[in-house]
């Protein structure tokens, strides 16, 4: 049969990749502002141990959860919500 | 090769100086698992008893070896010597107790309100001290004294960390 419409074009290709690059950027970008705000609102500035306590430590764990939920739930009424409210 | 090799003190400093700035290094998966083993509540309180109790032990023997008895000099040595052993064993069985129930009571109290406030401040050891003083002399005093115990145990134990981070 048509063999050709299995086989990827370089232009499908082409796109695989720059969709991947951009997902990657995402991520990339993702984590970088993950990192910053938690780091910015968990540990104070007066850096009294190199170790993080284990307050910091809790304040951490959710700063993230609650990022990694806020990204979530933006992405979703992003995707699926199209007329901004 | 016919040029001079760098003086040897420049070779020197440059090795000093490359010794003590060290790499950025994750840590590794063994030191992650042992700061989760400690950031532990339960762990924390029972090291913190068993230290608590190894000084409460050691301050009963000191104090216990000063007691004399009333009867000195009616007493033989050996009865002198007996005696004394019992005082010391005795007083620091009771302290070890004491101090083991308040290293574990004020080491938990401390670690579950730093954990639910997510800060890490001096009104967490104000809070633990507080609960320390509280259960320690409610069996006692009762409500006021239980009251009181919270108030002298919580500036007792904000006192000791202001003095423990001036020194660091």
């Amino acid at each position: 049969m048509a063999a050709n419409t299995n086989t990827p074009t370089a232009l499908d290709k082409e796109q695989i990749i720059g969709m991947a690059e951009k997902e990657m950027e995402y991520r990339v970008e993702l984590f970088n502002k993950l990192t910053q705000t938690c780091f910015a609102k968990c540990v104070e500035k007066r850096y009294k141990e190199p170790e993080l306590n284990m307050g910091e430590t809790s304040c951490i764990d959710r700063c993230v959860s609650k990022y990694w939920q806020v990204t979530n739930l933006v992405g979703h009424l992003l995707g699926s919500g199209r007329p901004p409210m | 090769m016919t040029e001079n090799t760098p003086p040897a003190s420049v070779n020197e400093t440059t090795e000093k100086t490359a010794a003590v700035i060290e790499p950025i290094r994750l840590p590794t998966i063994e030191e992650v698992r042992g700061q989760d083993i400690w950031n532990n509540c339960a762990v924390r309180s029972v090291a913190s008893g068993i230290m608590g109790g190894g000084l409460g032990m050691a301050m009963g023997l000191f104090l216990g070896a000063l007691d004399n008895p009333i009867q000195q000099e009616q007493m033989t040595g050996r009865q002198l010597f007996v005696y004394t052993a019992k005082q010391m064993g005795g007083r620091s069985w009771h302290s070890c107790k004491a101090f083991a129930v308040m290293g574990l009571i004020f080491s938990a109290a401390e670690c579950v309100v730093e954990k639910a406030r997510a800060k890490h401040d001096i009104t967490n050891s104000a809070i633990a001290g507080c609960v320390t003083g509280g259960a320690i002399s409610a069996k006692t005093g009762g409500p006021k004294g239980a009251c009181l115990g919270c108030a002298g145990f919580a500036a007792f134990s904000v006192a000791i960390e202001k003095f423990l981070d001036r020194h660091e």
